[in-house]
């Protein structure tokens, strides 16, 4: 999946460098349970993230919470910058 | 049900003593990696192996605890991230057990510095309507990284008990326990689906707690990048990995078997045994214990002074980096190779823990998520992981022999195990599941800790192994009273002598290989030792036997966890698989020359 930006400021944390903050939007529903597996683990919407790394796996802080995940499951965690 | 029959006072209040047809029970639930078993320990005054990935409890465990005056059932159960939705084996179990007879009470361990998750799993908690008690563990941690939580106001938004603890040091202990007649049913807006709870979780952790702008302590931080980033983390990988090998494959392997083998078995227990059963009048009865193949001389002294320092070294050293929130790092790295083979970055987990003792890692594969990751990790743990005293028997032959020797052993298995991997991939139906994985915080281990947990993993090896290396030893003993044994082994003699070039005798010692992995591999160590094996002849034997069926108890655990069926086809997969891989790689060899 392509890194789409769209207008609305939502994107895939698929495609943000290390470094980026923001706020998880929502987490796009698609086949299987990834929606509870990462709910379940915090990646719920509003939850702060902080990108930590990106190769070999994405690396990520969601509010206290340390989570290491493949490429195409941060493909539908969609994330918008901080609101302040 | 309760019938109150005598009052105490303790601390001014009075206290009620119940008497019940059977023990309050308590289950103590909670996320992955929340310190539940350290709790568990501290109320039971038993221990449960703590560790920091899920699934190392996968077992649910249970211990008597004294509260007051009253005797308690307590149940520790898996680390869960969710009760409802779509559910793991683990978290299944845990619900089955909060919703059934056997929890009166829940105790729900969080971790302080993740409050909002824990609320999650509060909010479906709540939906079973049990008296409830809310433990923030780890306070201390919590406070070290600028993180509050208002244990006061939390208490009267849940309507439950809110007990701050650290439960490594025992803080917070006596509070639980006071706290437990107190349990209520949490007060909770009902939600019913996980977007209500999220949201609910959300905007409680808002309203108690406060973090201040100073986060992680500077060197955990530090520590925590340095063993996920490539640039570091690798070469911190092959550090580790080379510590592992000094410490297992030296200290252990060398170090302790020689001190156990030459010195208490070969002085000691041996002549004694040997001296014991002379006054015994019948030569079957004293072969039988001090024989060839006798319990003593050879099932006893396998057992004890060959594995075990292998075994002991592995699981201290494994319990070291399992503590210290290591390994689930090194799935970051493992993820992509996985993947090709049909598993993801979570499989490392059972294949490390199969270096020690496959038999145990088959067991682990539970915290894998599908059925085909599940059969495609025991496949590849009965394929090609080494355990530790294989893999010492292959360092201590090879190792002597040539380094090119070994590179090419642990080249031919890796490439045949990522082989079979992929192929089993596209061959097997079922999904992979996604890596999604926590990282738990890199901390300094409590030497305690890991002691406890050496102790319960080598006394749970002892138990299954021994009587498994004796009963190996007697059906040894009679085959070869038999003469079954050569009979058996010269059926193989053609192969092994004709498609591999062993010398005949290696034969028989994969015969005993069948009956358990390590004893042939501890065979081979003899017959190398007598100097009737040549450079390749090691290799190839060894490169076989590595990829040979699995010992006894590895198989029965295949059998346990996946049927005899399943069980059966590996055998008859993976024993052509290590037998013309073995005589692929003597061709090889031979029609290059290399003799190393």
């Amino acid at each position: 999946m392509p890194a789409v930006f769209r207008s609305d400021g939502l994107r895939p944390l698929s495609a943000v460098p290390a470094g980026w903050r923001g706020v998880v939007d929502h987490v796009r529903q698609d086949q299987g349970d990834r929606v509870d597996r990462l709910g379940a683990l915090g990646v719920t919407p509003g939850a702060p993230v902080t990108v930590l790394q990106t190769f070999p796996g994405i690396v990520f802080l969601c509010d206290q919470t340390e989570l290491a995940i493949e490429r195409s499951v941060a493909d539908v965690i969609l994330v918008k910058p901080a609101q302040d | 049900m309760p019938c109150h029959i005598a009052e105490e006072t303790a601390a001014g209040r009075p206290q009620v003593l119940h008497l019940r047809t059977r023990p309050l029970r308590i289950a103590l639930v909670g996320n992955p990696n929340v310190g539940k078993s350290v709790v568990f320990g501290r109320l039971t005054g038993r221990y449960a192996t703590v560790s920091n990935y899920p699934g190392t409890t996968v077992a649910v465990t249970k211990g008597r605890a004294l509260v007051g005056a009253e005797v308690c059932d307590v149940v520790d159960t898996p680390g869960v991230n969710a009760l409802e939705g779509t559910l793991s084996e683990d978290e299944r179990i845990t619900r089955d057990l909060i919703a059934g007879g056997d929890a009166d009470l829940v105790v729900q361990i969080a971790d302080a510095r993740n409050i909002r998750r824990a609320l999650t799993l509060t909010a479906q908690i709540a939906a079973f309507e049990k008296p409830t008690i809310l433990v923030l563990n780890m306070i201390d941690e919590a406070l070290a990284r600028g993180i509050a939580v208002d244990a006061g106001q939390l208490s009267a938004e849940l309507g439950v008990p809110v007990v701050e603890m650290v439960a490594t040091e025992g803080r917070g202990m006596q509070a639980l326990r006071d706290a437990l007649p107190a349990a209520a049913a949490p007060r909770i807006w009902p939600h019913q689906d996980a977007q209500g709870q999220a949201a609910w979780a959300h905007e409680v952790t808002g309203r108690v707690r406060h973090v201040s702008a100073l986060s992680m302590a500077r060197l955990q931080e530090a520590l925590s990048r340095a063993t996920r980033q490539p640039v570091t983390g690798l070469p911190i990988l092959a550090l580790v990995l080379y510590i592992l090998y000094l410490f297992v494959g030296v200290f252990g392997a060398q170090t302790l078997v020689g001190f156990f083998e030459e010195t208490v078995f070969g002085r000691g227990v041996n002549p004694a045994a040997a001296w014991a059963v002379s006054f015994i009048p019948f030569a079957v009865a004293r072969e039988f214990f001090v024989g060839d193949y006798g319990l003593i001389t050879m099932g006893l002294t396998y057992a004890i002074a060959i594995v075990l320092p292998v075994v002991t070294t592995f699981f201290l050293l494994f319990g070291f980096l399992e503590d210290s929130g290591y390994i689930p790092r090194l799935a970051i790295f493992s993820d992509r190779i996985f993947r090709a083979m049909g598993l993801n970055g979570k499989a490392v987990l059972p294949m490390v823990l199969g270096l020690g003792c496959d038999t145990m890692a088959t067991m682990t594969t539970r915290i894998l998520a599908t059925p085909k990751e599940r059969l495609i990790a025991i496949l590849l743990l009965a394929l090609g992981i080494p355990c530790s005293a294989q893999l010492a028997t292959i360092l201590g032959i090879l190792g002597g022999i040539s380094f090119g020797a070994l590179l090419t052993l642990f080249g031919v298995v890796l490439a045949q195990m990522f082989f079979v991997g992929w192929l089993a991939a596209r061959v097997l139906s079922g999904n992979r599941s996604d890596f999604i994985m926590e990282l738990p915080p890199i901390r300094l281990p409590r030497l305690s800790n890991i002691l406890t947990k050496t102790r319960l993993r080598v006394w749970w090896y002892l138990g299954e192994a021994v009587p498994l290396f004796l009963a190996g030893t007697v059906l040894l003993f009679m085959l070869d009273k038999l003469h079954a044994l050569g009979f058996i082994a010269r059926l193989g003699e053609p192969i092994v002598t004709g498609l591999l070039g062993l010398p005949a005798a290696t034969a028989q010692i994969f015969v005993m290989g069948f009956l358990r992995r390590d004893y042939g591999a501890a065979g081979l160590f003899q017959l190398a030792h007598a100097g009737q094996l040549t450079s390749v002849q090691a290799l190839v034997a060894l490169t076989v036997m590595t990829l040979f069926i699995p010992c006894v108890a590895n198989f029965l655990m295949i059998v346990r966890e996946r049927g005899p069926r399943v069980a059966f086809a590996m055998l008859a997969f993976i024993t052509p698989i290590a037998v013309f891989t073995g005589a692929g790689l003597n061709l090889v060899l031979h029609a290059c020359g290399i003799s190393f």
